[in-house]
C-alpha cells in the first residue's frame, strides 16, 4: 500500500484536498438527517390506523339551515336509516372525526384530578354505538358502548361521559401494567370517566410531526354530535361495493333532504383518497429530502470527478515518470482510487461530527428524533462509494497515461 | 546486455508515415559505458525510449539481457522498467510532492521490498551520492545538481542491470555537470552498463564508447571525418 507517500503528497495539496473532504462531510450530515426524514415520513404513510380502509369511505354532511342540537340530532337518525337501505352499505355512524383526517380534537389525559402536567394526549373521538363495528376497530378488552350509553351533544354543551373504550396504546401508557381496564382517568375535567373497553389500535385523527409519540393514543366517547353545521357519516361497505355504494350515498341522503351541501368534489371520500391528502406534506417532505439527496450527492460526486481529472491533467508527467519507474496500469489505477479513499475517509471522519451536530440541532429546534447510527455507517458507505465511483473515470484516464510522458518537455 | 538487430520505429499520421528509427542496429555489451550522439531529430531520445521500454517499436528486434522484449504485455514491460532499468532524465523527473527519501523510495515501492530494506537501499543510495543529510529536503529546496544525484540515486537504488541517462547534465551549469559525470563513471567503474544520451561532445568524449546516430540510423564515425575530428578534438581537451 501507498499510504504514506499519498498522505504526504496530498499535504502539499491542502486547499483541494479539504475542500473536497468538506463537501463531503457537509453533505454526509445533510445527506444522513435528510435520509432519516424520508424514512420517517415514508414509514409515516403506510401506517396502520386500525379500522378497515378498504371499505370504509366518509360523506361530509353540511346542513342546509340552521338545526337545533334535537333538530340535527333527528336528522341524523333519518339519514342513518337512509345510508343503511343502501344495498352496499353494511354499517354506518355517524362522526365528528375520523381517524387521518389531517385535525380534529384532542385532550390531555391525566390520572388524577388534581394533576397538573398531562400523562398523555389522546384523540378524542365520539361516537354511537356502531362506531366500533362501523370503523371496523377490534376490541379486544371489555365491551362496546350500548345503546342506551349514547348521549347527543350540540352546540356550546360540553362534558365527559361517565364510559370510555380507548385504543390499547393509550392503556399502555395510563397503566403500563396492562389492568386499565375498569380504571379511571380524567380528561381536561374534575368528572372521571372510566375505561369499559380497550381497542386493539386506532390512529389519530391528526398526522402531524409532533404528535407522532401518541400516533395511537385514542379515545371514544359515547356521544352523538348534533352540531348545527353539520356532521361526518363514516359508512362500511359490503366487500367490493365501495365505488357503488360512494356514488348512491349522496343520491340516498339528497333524496331524504334537499336542504345540505355535499360537496361533488370532495364531500364523498374512501379511505384511500383520505391517507393520500393526510401524508401529502410527509410525501411532499420526502420527495423534495430526496432531491436534495440527489443533488447533493451529484454536485460532491461532480466535485470529485472534477478534482481529480486536474490533478491527472496537472500531474500527467508524474505519473508517466511513475510508469516509467515501474508502476503497472493497475499501480496508477490503485494510485487514484486510494487517494480519494483517504480523503473520503477524512471527509467522512468530519462529517460524523457535522451529523450528530446537525441532528442535535433538528432535535432541540424541530423535536425530531435521534439519529440512528445505522444512518450514519449507511451515509459513510454511500460517500465512500461515491468516492471510488466518481474517482474511477478520472484514474482509469491516469492509468492509460504512458510511461513516455516521463520523457516529454514539462 | 543491450542488442536492437534492424529495429525500426515509425509514426504513422493519415497522410504520412515518419521512421523515427530505420534498420537500427546496436550491441551495448555488459559493463560498458555508451555515449549516444547525434543531432537533435535524429532518434536519440527515440532509441533511449524504445532500450527503456518506455514504448514500443514497428519492427525488428530487441532483447534487453538476454530477454526479447516485443512480445511482451504492459505489466511485463514495467516489471522489467522496475527491476532491470534505472533512468536518468534531463529534467530530473524528481516527484515534487515527494521529500528526496520518499523520491528515491517510488520505484522499491512499485517492487513489493519490504519497508526495512527499503529503507537501507534508499540510505545506501543517497549516502552514494552524498546526500544522505538531505533525505528529508523536498526537490525545490536543492540545486539542480543536487536534484538529478536524487535521480541518480533512485536509478541506483533498485540495483539495475542498465542505466539509461537522457542528456543528464542538460539542465546544469559546467561545475554541477562535472559532479554529475564524476558520479556516473565512478558508477561504471563499479560495473554498472551505463547508455547515455547526449549531443555534447566534452560528455560523450568521456564515454568508453560512442554511438553516434543520423536520421535514425547508427552510423560509423570513422566514415565521416568531420565528427572524428571534432569528438577527438573534445576528448583530448577533456583527458588532458
Amino acid at each position: 500500500m501507498q499510504i504514506h507517500p499519498i498522505i504526504v503528497a496530498l499535504r502539499r495539496h491542502k486547499a483541494g484536498t479539504l475542500l473536497i473532504a468538506l463537501q463531503i462531510a457537509l453533505t454526509l450530515a445533510i445527506v444522513c438527517n435528510a435520509l432519516f426524514i424520508i424514512h420517517q415520513r415514508l414509514s409515516h404513510l403506510s401506517e396502520p390506523s386500525g379500522i378497515d380502509e378498504a371499505n370504509l369511505f366518509v360523506v361530509t354532511n353540511l346542513w342546509g339551515e340552521q338545526y337545533s342540537t334535537d333538530e340535527a340530532a333527528a336528522k341524523i337518525q333519518q339519514d342513518l336509516a337512509a345510508l343503511r337501505q343502501l344495498p352496499g352499505v353494511d354499517n354506518v355512524t355517524p362522526a365528528d372525526s375520523y381517524p387521518l383526517r389531517g385535525g380534529g380534537w384532542d385532550n390531555f389525559i391525566t390520572l388524577k384530578p388534581e394533576q397538573v402536567s398531562m400523562t398523555t394526549d389522546a384523540s378524542v373521538y365520539t361516537g354511537d354505538e356502531h362506531f366500533l363495528r362501523t370503523l371496523g376497530v377490534k376490541l379486544i378488552a371489555g365491551r362496546d358502548f350500548h345503546a342506551d350509553e349514547v348521549q347527543n351533544m350540540g352546540l356550546r354543551q360540553n362534558f365527559v361521559p361517565p364510559v370510555t373504550i380507548i385504543s390499547k396504546a393509550l392503556a399502555d401508557k395510563l397503566y403500563p401494567n396492562g389492568d386499565a381496564l375498569g380504571k379511571p382517568f380524567y380528561s381536561m375535567s374534575d368528572k372521571p370517566t372510566t375505561i369499559i373497553g380497550i381497542v386493539e389500535r386506532l390512529h389519530r385523527a391528526d398526522v402531524s410531526t409532533w404528535s407522532a409519540p401518541y400516533a395511537n393514543e385514542s379515545l371514544i366517547w359515547p356521544i352523538r354530535m348534533a352540531q348545527p353545521w353539520g356532521v361526518f357519516y363514516i359508512v362500511h361497505t359490503k366487500p367490493g361495493q365501495l365505488d357503488e355504494a360512494m356514488r348512491e350515498a349522496p343520491k340516498a341522503l339528497y333524496a331524504e333532504n334537499r336542504m345540505r351541501m355535499i360537496s361533488s368534489k370532495d364531500g364523498v371520500r374512501s379511505f384511500a383518497q383520505i391517507r393520500h391528502l393526510a401524508f401529502e406534506s410527509d410525501r411532499g417532505m420526502a420527495v423534495l429530502m430526496s432531491i436534495i439527496c440527489v443533488v447533493l450527492l451529484a454536485i460532491t460526486g461532480a466535485g470529485i470527478v472534477g478534482l481529480t481529472s486536474f490533478w491527472v491533467g496537472q500531474r500527467r508527467r508524474q505519473i508517466g515518470v511513475r510508469r516509467a519507474l515501474g508502476a503497472t496500469h493497475r499501480d496508477i489505477l490503485h494510485y487514484f482510487l486510494t487517494e480519494n479513499f483517504l480523503i473520503s475517509l477524512a471527509g467522512v471522519a468530519i462529517g460524523v461530527l457535522l451529523t450528530f451536530g446537525l441532528n442535535l440541532w433538528l432535535v432541540e429546534r424541530f423535536e425530531m428524533q435521534f439519529l440512528p447510527l445505522a444512518y450514519v455507517l449507511g451515509g459513510m458507505v454511500i460517500l465512500l462509494l461515491l468516492g471510488q465511483g466518481a474517482v474511477f473515470a478520472p484514474a482509469l484516464r491516469a492509468s492509460r497515461v504512458p510511461p513516455v510522458e516521463a520523457t516529454r518537455p514539462a | 546486455m543491450l542488442k536492437m538487430t534492424h529495429l525500426s520505429k515509425v509514426y504513422r499520421t493519415e497522410v504520412v508515415e515518419t521512421y523515427a528509427l530505420r534498420d537500427f542496429n546496436i550491441d551495448v555489451k555488459e559493463g560498458e559505458f555508451v555515449a549516444v550522439t547525434g543531432p537533435s531529430g535524429s532518434g536519440k531520445t527515440t532509441f533511449l525510449t524504445i532500450a527503456g521500454l518506455l514504448e514500443t517499436f514497428t519492427g525488428g528486434e530487441y532483447h534487453l539481457d538476454g530477454i526479447e522484449v516485443s512480445q511482451l504485455n504492459d505489466n511485463a514491460r514495467s516489471k522489467i522498467r522496475n527491476e532491470k532499468i534505472g533512468f536518468i532524465f534531463q529534467a530530473f523527473n524528481l516527484i515534487p510532492d515527494l521529500n528526496v527519501f520518499d523520491n528515491v523510495e517510488v520505484p522499491l515501492r512499485y517492487r513489493g521490498m519490504k519497508a526495512p530494506e527499503r529503507k537501507e537501499r534508499i540510505m545506501g543510495a543517497l549516502d552514494r551520492v552524498g546526500l544522505a543529510s538531505r533525505a528529508k529536503h523536498y526537490p525545490a529546496e536543492l540545486s539542480g545538481g543536487q536534484q538529478q544525484r536524487v535521480a541518480i540515486a533512485r536509478a541506483l537504488a533498485g540495483s539495475p542491470r542498465l542505466l539509461l541517462a537522457d542528456e543528464p547534465t542538460g539542465n546544469l551549469d559546467t561545475q554541477m555537470a562535472r559532479g554529475v559525470l564524476e558520479l556516473l563513471e565512478e558508477i561504471h567503474r563499479e560495473g554498472a552498463t551505463i547508455v547515455m544520451v547526449t549531443h555534447d561532445p566534452e560528455l560523450a568524449a568521456r564515454a568508453q564508447r560512442n554511438v553516434h546516430i543520423i536520421d535514425g540510423q547508427v552510423v560509423d564515425l570513422a566514415e565521416d571525418p568531420r565528427f572524428h575530428t571534432a569528438y577527438t578534438a573534445a576528448a583530448g581537451q577533456i583527458r588532458s
